[in-house]
């Protein structure tokens, strides 16, 4: 028939999540022409996944039964699985939700009619299945969703965000406090750990361009762990930031250490979540675009 | 008594819609929302200023509109009004946001059902279409971009935007940056119109085979648009009544007075009324309550909807038009403030953080959005999230009951139901990420 059935097709499964991860597959374009989408509830009315699919990426985390279900059943016609953003790689922002002074209110909810039923907490993707590729970001470009359906072999990028971001970093200026995230001026192209923002981009992996930081805003570290840290526990990852904190600045120790230990701070969300009970392996970092 | 379920796509989230029928008569008819992150309670305890980096997480699709409402409520909390270029880029980051929503709601989740295909990438199976095809769609993607380029160049991030802070934002648009920005604007504008144009014959088309515009009842209307023309970066919300007369305007704060919220068994959305009149937001209700649209183009399209449905309009498959018209708008008026100088040095204000109480008000594309924060010890005690969607949830079941009568009789299912129930539930573009949260 036409030549769209010979393109290499894929399809996306979307659990829970905020179709963040969706808009931006998107915005890359790209792909319309070279390959051949057959299944994406968002964009597409078909009810099932096609069994002879060459590609499925799974957005969003495994937060009830039927995504359970769906995901176990899809991962089983498809021939790889990528794992695409926070949420669907460590469970993302909704394991703010595993805590005990929440878990309850939460659970609560679970008491209605033929609903789907809820999990007591959000879980990451390979709690249930194999994935082939992880793409961190929330969400992830639309540059990485390319390199990632393409393959990521020819990808390059920054090894951190900090080697992306280009601003510079000052010996001599040397805050004496945490600004938090927001407060205060940003002085354009000086690092913003120097003008006393909870910045993570040293630690963090590259490949998103540095958008947050380059306009301004510290980064909360959505790409997760860089290589040298990903397949280390969280200490290590810790210890790291603190030290750059302590090269570049006169903030007490204690005082990052706290910030950076909060356990309702975003950047908590995207590093670490699922590592911090520690029953999880590390994912080995070939397999993370 | 007969239970039909209808899986639904091409919204955003995940929901279903079920209705019960018995000897021929609908007589329920219900809207699902099947998912529950619980941004609502794992929000307690976060530190109030980084809200506005985690609540986008709520939406990817109306991330910005929540980016926003959350600074608005801090800067509630905090007594701090932000600069007047904070303001204009803020409304440049919602306009963004806009032509993202309206470019996806027109062309990839409605235009389909316009010409009977799954989808905007699978419209025509036909070879000699193809071609067509494959250019409508990336017409249709470009149109987009230029949002998502919008948001881009005023929010940082491309999804979850960072450059709105307490007080104001991170930095300006730089002359060269807003130039670039003009010049895709200007260029797509005309492709939008046309592409609008093409939209509104296949809606015409579409209304003389199914034989209607939607023929449910008037209803009561809610936004937080302008008098005038429309607004986005709102402060007030007001309700029309099904006669087009004024009924409430009220700051958000006040919310509660005006209107009802209840809770079902059958869906994680709540269900908001106004004094327990059904209600509609989104974007014919944005048209019904502003005199013009303040922009040349879009001012046309007005005219040519007033002229041939009258104002206030209901026909609810009207919404869609409605879309194209604001999408025109947004162009214009991206266009009107990317002219003007946005990089000047008073970007943001100064504050003092303390505790206390605020509310947040941004005009979403779904309608106004409400952050509602109570701030203890520098954390969040308690939060509320009013939101468009559920705004919209009883006038959805009403016009879904009105569907379901229209095809299902003692005779027999109608197979047209199925599609009836897809354009009546994307006529109003429901966010269940949102109304779940
Ligand atoms: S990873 Fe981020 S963008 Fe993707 S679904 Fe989760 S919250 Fe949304
Ligand atoms: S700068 Fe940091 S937070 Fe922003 S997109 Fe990149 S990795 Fe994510």
């Amino acid at each position: 028939m036409s030549e769209k059935k010979t393109l290499p097709s894929f399809a996306v499964l979307q659990l829970s999540g905020c179709a963040g991860c969706e808009v931006s597959l998107i915005n890359a374009s790209e792909w319309v022409d070279k390959y051949q989408l057959v299944y994406m509830p968002l964009v597409v009315s078909t009810h099932t996944v096609p069994d002879d699919t060459e590609i499925l990426l799974v957005s969003g985390g495994v937060r009830n039964d039927e995504d359970v279900y769906n995901l176990r059943r899809s991962t089983e016609l498809v021939d790889q699985v990528i794992a695409v953003g926070t949420c669907a790689i460590s469970g993302g922002v909704a394991n703010l939700g595993d805590r005990d002074e929440v878990r309850a209110m939460f659970t609560a909810q679970d008491n209605r009619h033929h609903l789907p039923h809820l999990l007591p907490k959000s879980h990451p993707v390979d709690a249930f299945v194999d994935v082939d590729l992880y793409l961190p970001g929330c969400p992830p470009t639309p540059e990485l969703f390319m390199a990632a359906l393409s393959g990521p072999q020819d990808y390059q990028a920054g090894s951190t965000v900090c080697v992306e971001c280009g601003r510079e970093k000052l010996k001599e200026m040397r805050p004496k406090h945490l600004l938090g995230f927001q407060q205060g001026e940003v002085t354009p192209d000086i690092c913003l750990i120097n003008q006393g923002y909870l910045c993570v981009g040293s630690s963090t992996r590259g490949g998103c361009r540095a958008i947050c930081t380059i306009p301004g805003h510290p980064c909360v570290g959505c790409r997760g762990p860089s290589n040298a840290y990903i397949e280390k526990e969280s200490q290590v990852w810790f210890d790291r930031v603190q030290k750059v904190f302590e090269r570049l600045t006169d903030i007490p120790p204690d005082e990052i250490n706290r910030a950076l230990h909060s356990p309702q701070l975003s950047l908590f969300l995207f590093q670490f979540a699922d590592y911090l009970d520690g029953g999880r392996p590390p994912r080995l970092k070939e397999k993370v675009l | 008594m007969t239970t039909l379920r209808f899986p639904l796509s091409r919204i955003e989230g995940h929901a279903r819609v079920e209705m019960e029928v018995l000897d021929g008569q609908v007589k329920t008819a219900q809207f699902q929302a099947i998912e529950l992150r619980g941004f609502r309670f794992f929000m307690i305890g976060t530190p109030a200023e980084q809200m506005p980096v985690i609540v986008p997480r709520i939406c990817g699709v109306c991330s910005t509109a929540h980016h926003v409402a959350s600074v608005k409520a801090l800067e509630d909390v905090y007594q701090v009004t932000p600069p007047e270029l904070a303001s204009k880029i803020r409304e440049v980051l919602l306009l963004g946001q806009l032509i993202q929503n309206q470019a996806t709601s027109l062309f990839i989740f409605t235009m389909p059902d316009r010409v009977g295909a799954s989808s905007l990438f699978h419209m025509d199976q036909d070879e000699a279409n193809a071609e067509q095809q494959l250019s409508l769609a990336q017409r249709s993607l470009k149109i987009r971009q230029i949002g998502t380029d919008l948001i881009t160049l005023a929010g940082g991030q491309f999804i979850h935007p960072i450059k709105a802070v307490i007080g104001g934002v991170t930095s300006g648009i730089k002359r060269e940056a807003a130039d670039g920005m003009l010049k895709a604007l200007d260029e797509m504008l005309p492709v939008a119109c046309h592409l609008f144009d093409t939209y509104w014959d296949m809606s015409i088309s579409m209304k003389e085979r199914i034989g209607t515009w939607g023929d449910d009842q008037p209803a009561f209307y809610i936004a937080s648009t302008g008098r005038s023309h429309p607004s986005f970066n709102s402060d007030e919300i007001r309700v029309l009544g099904p006669d087009g007369t004024e009924r409430a305007s009220f700051p958000p704060r006040l919310f509660r007075s005006y209107l009802e919220y209840d809770e079902t068994e059958y869906s994680y959305a709540g269900q908001s009324s106004y004094q327990g009149q059904v209600m509609r937001a989104n974007s014919l209700a944005r048209v019904n309550l502003a005199l013009s649209m303040g922009t040349p183009l879009a001012d046309e399209y007005l005219q040519k909807l007033t002229h041939t449905f009258g104002k206030p309009a209901h026909p609810i498959l009207l919404f869609d038009l409605c879309r194209g018209i604001e999408l025109v708008y947004a162009f214009e008026r991206a266009i009107e403030l990317l002219s003007k100088d946005l990089d000047y040095e008073d970007t943001a204000i100064p504050y003092t953080p303390h505790d206390g109480e605020g509310y947040g008000l941004v005009e979403a594309p779904r309608g106004p959005l409400i952050h509602h924060y109570k701030v203890k010890d520098g954390l969040i005690e308690d939060v509320e999230f009013i939101i468009p969607t559920v705004h919209n949830m009883l006038a959805i079941e009403r016009a879904l009951k009105v569907a379901g009568e229209r095809y299902i009789t003692p005779a027999g299912i109608d197979l047209e139901l199925e599609k009836a129930v897809g354009r009546v539930v994307r006529a109003f573009d429901p966010c269940i990420a949102c109304a779940t949260q």
